[in-house]
């Protein structure tokens, strides 16, 4: 029996992590997007010293291309200016633009409640 | 291997493993996967782009996981939405049969090492005997013990002795491992299974 509960602390940690890294993964993507329209690239570039968000290449390829099957965000194929290579440009529909605005005041509510019951650390 | 080369490769082991989809949405994830690593690979970071991607398999699993999720959720019929709420409850279920299975082998391990406990505290009351008629066998504690038998009932046979207490440990390190070994392997099994996004 211990044997079985030894595993779970690490498990269930790893689990929840990835749960909590999945809803904000969403919400920062959009939230960038929303100061300007950027490529898969140029968001990695964003977020590449903000580990803890936990996007990396593999994860955020698929995230965007659910969000445009969903409407929230729109993708436009654009080649450089005197050439180069070609990239898609992803940008804010009003959909996402709604979608954002209620996820913000939702997040800021669920930050400052779980704040006040788990404390930031000192 | 020129750069080159390595992303069409990759390309194409993406391509195949994406074979599930459509082709117009197969063709775009490829694009862009092919706007990503020539970009990197323009910066000279081909090799941390890949490893970051991981395996064309993995990779284009997360994008399917990604889609299934999306379908059923957004207008999936009664059959997707049962599918994709099943993989979800799957994890949970895993544990549930894992933590099950074994606790079974473990409460299995704790009998036999009571038994090899009471054969060396109370030899009269722990035994493994086998009943002369039936076959029944009968291994543990018992109280009153099976011998001597109710009077007009057969009385069982004590086949171990001193030996039941070698026996019943044996038998409760084995169960024990089986316990830790089917234990280990549920966990396993829970962590491969990548969890769908379901937000």
């Amino acid at each position: 029996m211990q044997v079985y509960l030894q595993y779970q602390p690490t498990m269930d940690v790893e689990t929840w992590k990835s749960q909590l890294r999945k809803g904000a993964a969403e919400l920062a993507v959009l939230a960038l997007l929303d100061t300007g329209a950027r490529s898969g690239i140029g968001l990695l570039d964003a977020l590449a010293d903000r580990p803890a968000i936990g996007l990396s290449d593999g994860s955020i390829y698929p995230l965007l291309n659910r969000l445009e099957r969903e409407g929230r965000i729109a993708g436009q194929w654009e080649t450089p200016k005197g050439g180069g290579r070609g990239q898609k440009i992803y940008s804010l529909t009003a959909e996402g633009a709604a979608a954002l605005r209620s996820m913000r005041s939702a997040w800021t509510g669920f930050r400052n409640d779980l704040t006040a019951i788990v404390g930031e650390r000192r | 291997m020129s750069d080159a080369t390595r992303i069409e490769d990759y390309l194409r082991a993406l391509s195949r493993a994406l074979r599930s989809l459509p082709e117009r949405d197969r063709d775009d994830i490829v694009a862009e996967i092919r706007a990503h690593l020539e970009h990197r690979a323009g910066e000279g970071r081909l090799d941390a782009a890949i490893k970051s991607l991981g395996s064309p398999e993995n990779c284009a699993r997360t994008f399917i996981e990604e889609m299934k999720i999306q379908t059923a959720f957004a207008d999936g019929g009664p059959a997707k939405t049962f599918g994709a709420l099943l993989a979800l409850a799957s994890r949970r279920a895993t544990a549930t049969a894992g933590l099950f299975v074994s606790l079974v082998f473990f409460l299995l391990a704790a009998g036999f090492a009571f038994t090899a406990l009471a054969e060396i505290v109370t030899p009269d009351l722990a035994g493994f005997w086998i009943g002369p008629e039936s076959g029944n066998i009968m291994i543990g504690a018992f109280e009153p013990p099976p011998v001597p038998a109710p009077p007009g009932e057969p009385a069982p046979r004590e086949i171990m002795g001193r030996w039941l207490i070698l026996f019943a440990a044996g038998m409760a390190v084995l169960f024990f491992v089986i316990g830790q070994w089917l234990s280990r392997f549920f966990i396993r099994l829970m962590i491969r299974r990548k969890s769908p996004t379901a937000i």
